[in-house]
């Protein structure tokens, strides 16, 4: 045994999540996450029992440190149009977004969020914890007369209650469950003891099971959690950590912020060209996008299927199985699928490497055989 | 959980003596702080081992750690059971998660590991 792994401890200038004291109560080994400490486990859970919940029963997990940030004011949908990638004309008033928010001159990629339209005037915005604050100052720096920008990383708690169960765990307290997938319902909630709690009630998540996101205000993030876990002992419920949710997103080969995309890893490279509104006349990165999608990306980012016992992480570097066995490209994500028992990742690899060729990833100077595949490696249950 | 009838090492090995030998694991603050152990690389019997050097590894869903030979030998038995039971490490680290037994070159380096005194201490001041 080398070293404790990192996480164990809480370092004091971290941001806490207002659920922090049920966390400690639970048990929760900690880990810093874009400036805060947030759950990695749960004490008597662990990442495979944590995984297990979300794919066969129902997981909470407390994601309070997601940044929320408003865009408001006559012509906030169509400026928001013209900066973020995807097109916001796909969908209407009570849906949701997956987007992204790149660079202008570069096209690299300095957060993916989720937008909610709630109407014209009133666009809500959940970017990753550690780019809110540059999200925001792009936005409000660029933000015509009238529009506003707003940072609400502190007045809002989200909770992702996610999983099969997850609909009836929510029906049974009274929440709405039966809207359609990146959808959106905002309600007033009253929780069994009586307190008036504003929710809005997102079907999304980032584990490829059906769920639901719900963002309340930070005041009242512990009504909705304790309603949450009383009434989801019928359901097979567990406090779920970040672990968890990482292996969780790897299966589904959903991409990382800060892994598998970057401020030098672009759309193109990241495959997430579907969410790019192409047609439109403007967003920000719009002209080197398409000036590389044109020519081609130098690199791609592809799963990889571990052939025997290694597990590819991140930084490893790919080789090619056949010839030279050169260099062709670096994992970006890489962990123990718990649902499939191997080892799984995301890899940018060059162009030239195709789906089903066999590479080798140097696994702490062993030569581990890995087969090209296409993402998902666990079938997709959301909708 | 440190049992005072072991032996342990600065990096989070347990050794108890046996007929033969010594049995050798890691210590129950290792797999807790390691978390669920997906794989464990063990060596074969007959391979020499070097106190202190790498003789295998131990993998959890979000990290891998070398495991040291807490002293110098010869390996005697592999624990074959944690090829495809290797969640018995975080079960029961002193019991059936054990790892290996190894002869030992020198009977008295067991007298140079940490008691479980020493070891609580280590522990506890992190």
């Amino acid at each position: 045994m080398t070293e404790d792994p990192p996480g164990t401890q809480d370092p004091v200038s971290l941001l806490h999540s207002p659920l922090h004291a049920r966390h400690l109560a639970l048990g929760a080994k900690l880990g810093e996450f874009g400036g805060w400490a947030m759950p990695l486990e749960y004490a008597g859970g662990g990442v495979l029992a944590e995984h297990a919940a979300v794919r066969e029963a129902v997981g909470i997990f407390d994601v309070s440190h997601l940044g929320k940030a408003s865009v408001q004011g006559a012509g906030a949908a169509d400026f928001v149009n013209a900066t973020l990638t995807n097109d916001l004309d796909r969908i209407r008033s009570g849906q949701a977004q997956y987007t992204l928010c790149c660079d202008a001159e570069t096209g690299g990629v300095v957060d993916d969020l989720i937008v909610y339209l709630r109407a014209d005037d009133d666009v809500f915005l959940v970017p990753n914890a550690a780019n809110t604050a540059e999200v925001v100052r792009r936005l409000a720096a660029a933000a015509p007369g009238g529009v506003e920008v707003r940072n609400l990383h502190l007045d809002f708690a989200v909770l992702a209650v996610q999983g099969p169960r997850s609909a009836d765990l929510l029906a049974a307290l009274g929440l709405p469950a039966g809207h359609e997938y990146m959808s959106f319902i905002d309600t007033v909630w009253t929780s069994p003891a009586g307190v008036d709690v504003a929710v809005t009630v997102c079907r999304s998540g980032y584990t490829g099971e059906r769920g639901y996101e719900l963002v309340v205000p930070s005041g009242r993030a512990t009504v909705v959690w304790d309603a949450l876990f009383d009434a989801g002992a019928a359901f097979g419920v567990r406090a779920c950590g970040l672990g968890a949710r990482d292996t969780l997103r790897t299966e589904m080969g959903y991409p990382l912020h800060g892994q598998d995309l970057s401020m030098d890893i672009t759309p193109n490279q990241a495959r997430v060209g579907w969410a790019v509104g192409w047609k439109k006349p403007q967003f920000w990165g719009r002209d080197a996008l398409l000036a590389e999608r044109a020519a081609g990306p130098r690199r791609i980012l592809r799963g990889l299927e571990s052939l025997d016992r290694g597990i590819p992480r991140p930084h490893m570097v790919v080789h090619s199985a056949s010839g030279e066995g050169n260099v062709v490209g670096e994992v970006t994500s890489g962990t123990f699928s718990p649902t499939r028992r191997v080892g799984i990742a995301l890899a940018l690899l060059e162009p030239a490497v195709a789906e089903g060729d066999e590479v080798t990833v140097d696994v702490r100077g062993r030569v581990c055989a890995m087969r090209v595949v296409k993402p998902p490696f666990v079938v997709a249950s959301t909708r | 959980m440190i049992p005072d009838d072991l032996r342990y090492t600065a990096e989070h090995e347990w050794v108890k003596v046996i007929d033969g030998g010594v049995r050798v694991g890691i210590t129950d603050h290792a797999q807790e702080a390691l978390g669920d152990i997906v794989f464990v690389t063990l060596p074969a019997p007959g391979t020499s081992v070097e106190a202190g050097q790498p003789l295998g590894e131990v993998e959890s869903t979000k990290s891998v750690s070398d495991i040291y030979a807490p002293v110098s030998g010869e390996i005697l038995a592999r624990n074959d059971v944690l090829d495809a039971r290797p969640e018995l490490v975080n079960a029961d680290a002193y019991g059936d998660g054990w790892m290996i037994e190894i002869k030992l070159a020198d009977p008295s380096s067991v007298d140079g590991l940490l008691d479980a005194a020493a070891y609580t201490k280590l522990v506890s001041e992190g």
